[in-house]
């Protein structure tokens, strides 16, 4: 098995279903390299294929649990990494709760409602909360990224997702069927948390 | 308004303020004063500062610095405090203020002028050295946040002022200034070089505003609702916002301070509380809404605060409100002749009017059911179907069906999408499946316990997200026709006196703008030349394309006289988005 498996297995894993380009996508490397693994991995039975969508078979998904503390163990063992991860915990938190607000708008008597953006001046509050979590999270990737270069593509498809919000797509906060930012949020969580061994944290 | 040497306006009402000069912030403030309102004493530097400061490369002029001097004088006087006088310490907020809101604007920084003696100060006129402690630790974190752009955690319960002001070096290398003018002079620089940060920037780029212009900065007085007796904090809504009645409603929190009454960690009295309490200033108070209210010609949403006895209006904004009220308080407020009708109809949105006609559970029905699990509510609405355990099942499933999961993550997604109600054992209101099935529209309830989900698996189930409980098997809803809610009726009758279209279940002739292949398409905005050639000279015409605001304006450009509903879509929703369509509420202002 080359790195490559391992790593379109893993890519794969965090976006659970999708083509070769989409897995190309969240590792930030060529198709032509991404494919030729996954064709691969279907041979070896750890994934299965049809019409260009890959999903992990259940023995691919165990082969994967089996290798991440040895193909991890340098980044699991870094001291800075862990530093980097909480730090990245607090801005999910603060995240979590934005897209919150994005989607139910606080009314009186604590109570929520669905937020119907007829309210100009709630929304920029929130879209200007997402910009500054956006610039802390940029700081962090950062420091991820020296550490496992990879991971320096999400900061473009974060910036891409914060990019289309500015510029008034409000989808793009936390639409489900899109790469909004909420979306690219959770594969990078999820890819974290796969490298790193660690569990979710359900938010309050 | 008063200028000091030109390069501040004092915000005392005696001229009208303008937009362009004291920014948003400083309207509302001056307007409120102008009305003969209590406000803390406050003055602006003017828009036009911030531009001559981003063009001498971010340098505060000294004439401007002087007359910021003079500015605060001002305020020393007229709360009769000192800025860094332990004895009587003037605490002031510092504030952006642009003509129109735009993202990356500096935050508000609160309590400036906090120093060690002014904490000592606190400490002994509020009889609470951990409330003095926690405001000058706040305060430095505040200012290490938005001023040097510090990523600081949370402050802990003990921190000190020097504990917090180590934090800030550690993280970014600057030292909090210890002397008031110096801290005001800091944040004053912060507010205008605001103006050229990446996200403003950005902002103006995508929208095309020229980067000339700039924001004003607002220094306000501090006032304390837990300096002494006959003090405390409090929000007041004119009406009720919860079911419109037209009746006074808030909260109030003797001697509290600030965030206390928003942030839901202090249990509130009720206003009457007040009105035993103080009740000359729950009058004052009242009638202050009364008077807000009818010069906005909006229900006022108002915070307040009380500091011995005397009545301080903080802010004041149009009261955020469940969609019920905004039917009764839009009727209610045409109807007292505050508003226009059209007016009115411009107030209650077509989704709001879609929730509150949306089908529910009677109380009968659900008090009969068998609840066999409840948790929080995280998406309103009420579905049925059969329980599935997963997301590939719920792809499969052929009819309704629940999705009923310990969590969910990335991978469910296609599964929820697929189901028509989400269930999760663990996580809240911020949980993956909360935000993502409120993205879908999906109604579901979340954090409904360990191990809860498990049994569900293959039976019938109804999900009412908006109340957080499952119940066993497929339960009726019920239909709730405009009769039932209060002022409806009233304001579709003004809806249908002013549209030209009439919206009804069935015509003869109908146009399927479906069936011709004009649906309502998700990725893409319809095509309204293409519509509105297809619709003209159709008498009656029907298609989900007619719910989406492209749809409505072919229909009203076409000409056509009836619009049929579809199942599922809401007749009175469907006039609404007309009649709104047709006023074009982009080019009214609302003042």
């Amino acid at each position: 098995m080359s790195d490559m498996t391992l790593l379109a297995l893993h890519g794969l894993a965090v976006k659970k279903a999708g083509s070769a380009q989409d897995v190309a996508a969240v590792l930030g490397r060529g198709e032509d390299e991404v494919a030729p693994a996954l064709d691969e991995a279907v041979g070896a039975g750890q994934a299965i294929g049809a019409k260009g969508t890959y999903m992990l078979t259940p023995a691919g998904r165990s082969w994967l649990d089996e290798r991440y503390p040895e193909a991890y163990a340098e980044l699991r063992g870094d001291a800075e990494a862990t530093a980097a991860y909480e730090r990245f915990e607090r801005v999910n938190r603060e995240l979590l709760a934005l897209f919150t607000d994005w989607q139910m708008m606080p009314s009186a008597g604590g109570e929520r409602v669905q937020n119907d953006h007829s309210d100009a001046d709630y929304d920029h509050g929130v879209i200007d909360r997402l910009g500054a979590q956006h610039e802390r999270a940029e700081k962090i990737l950062g420091r991820f990224a020296e550490l496992e270069p990879r991971l320096a593509v999400y900061t473009r498809r974060l910036d891409e997702a914060y990019d289309k919000v500015l510029a008034g797509e409000h989808d793009y906060v936390s639409g489900a069927r899109i790469d909004s930012y909420h979306t690219v949020w959770f594969e990078l969580h999820e890819d974290l948390l796969r490298m790193l061994g660690r569990e979710r944290e359900e938010a309050p | 308004m008063t200028t000091v040497g030109e390069h501040v306006v004092v915000l005392d009402g005696t001229s009208a303020a303008d937009r362009e000069v004291v920014g948003n912030k400083g309207l509302s403030i001056a307007r409120m004063v102008g009305l003969g309102l209590t406000v803390p004493p406050a003055f602006a530097l003017p828009i036009d500062e911030c531009r001559r400061f981003n063009a001498a490369g971010g340098t505060l002029g000294d004439d401007v610095w002087r007359a910021v001097l003079s500015g605060v004088a001002g305020l020393e006087e007229r709360t009769d405090r000192r800025l860094g006088d332990p004895e009587r310490p003037l605490l002031v907020s510092v504030r952006s203020a642009g003509a129109v809101s735009m993202p990356g604007m500096m935050d508000t920084i609160l309590n400036l002028g906090m120093t060690d003696d002014v904490e000592a100060g606190m400490a002994r006129l509020s009889g609470d050295p951990g409330f003095a402690r926690s405001t000058h630790v706040r305060f430095i974190h505040e200012f290490g946040n938005t001023v040097f752009g510090a990523d600081l955690d949370e402050p802990r319960e003990d921190e000190t002022a020097e504990q917090a002001r180590a934090a800030v070096r550690e993280d970014t290398g600057e030292e909090v200034p210890r002397e008031p003018h110096e801290q005001l002079r800091a944040a004053i620089h912060a507010v205008f070089g605001s103006w050229s940060s990446r996200r403003a920037k950005a902002y103006r780029r995508h929208w095309g505003i020229p980067d000339d212009g700039g924001t004003a900065a607002i220094v306000q007085a501090m006032v304390f609702g837990n300096l002494g007796g006959e003090s405390g904090t409090g929000v007041l809504f004119t009406r009720n916002p919860l079911s419109g009645d037209a009746q006074p409603y808030g909260e109030w929190l003797p001697g509290g301070q600030g965030e206390d009454v928003v942030s839901g960690t202090h249990d509130c009295l009720p206003l009457t509380a007040l009105h035993g309490q103080l009740p000359d200033a729950h009058d004052t108070l009242l009638e202050a809404g009364r008077l807000l209210e009818r010069s906005n010609g909006d229900v006022q949403d108002i915070e307040f605060t009380i500091e011995r006895g005397r009545l301080y209006l903080l802010q004041t904004r149009a009261a955020k409100r469940a969609p019920l009220a905004a039917v009764r308080t839009a009727v209610d407020l045409a109807t007292e002749g505050a508003i226009e009708r059209r007016e009115a109809l411009r107030r209650v949105s077509p989704e709001q009017l879609a929730t509150v006609l949306a089908p529910r559970l009677s109380p009968e029905v659900a008090a009969a059911a068998e609840v066999v699990a409840s948790g929080i509510p995280a998406c309103p609405g009420v579905a049925s179907g059969t329980a599935v355990a997963d997301a590939d099942a719920a792809e499969a499933h052929d009819g309704d069906s629940v999705l009923v999961r310990p969590t969910t993550s990335p991978e469910d997604v296609a599964g929820m999408i697929a189901a028509t109600a989400v269930v999760t054992e663990r996580g809240g209101a911020t949980s993956h499946a909360a935000v993502v099935t409120r993205a879908l529209g999906r109604p579901s309830v979340v954090g409904v316990g360990e191990g809860a989900t498990g049994p569900l698996a293959g039976r019938e189930l109804t999900v009412d997200g908006t109340a957080g409980v499952v119940y066993d098997g497929r339960l009726p809803t019920q239909e709730v026709r405009p009769a039932d809610v209060d002022g409806l009726e009233e304001l579709l009758s003004w809806a249908r006196e002013v549209a030209p279209v009439e919206v009804a279940d069935a015509a003869p002739d109908v146009l399927d703008l479906d069936a011709e292949g004009l649906h309502a398409d998700p990725e893409a905005a319809p095509d309204a030349v293409a519509l509105t050639a297809r619709m003209r000279g159709a008498g009656a015409v029907q298609g989900t394309v007619l719910a989406t605001p492209e749809g409505a304006r072919a229909a009203l450009a076409a000409g056509v006289r009836t619009i049929v509903a579809l199942p599922g879509q809401q007749p009175a929703a469907l006039l609404l988005a007309l009649v709104q369509e047709m006023t074009d509420p982009q080019e009214e202002k609302i003042p």
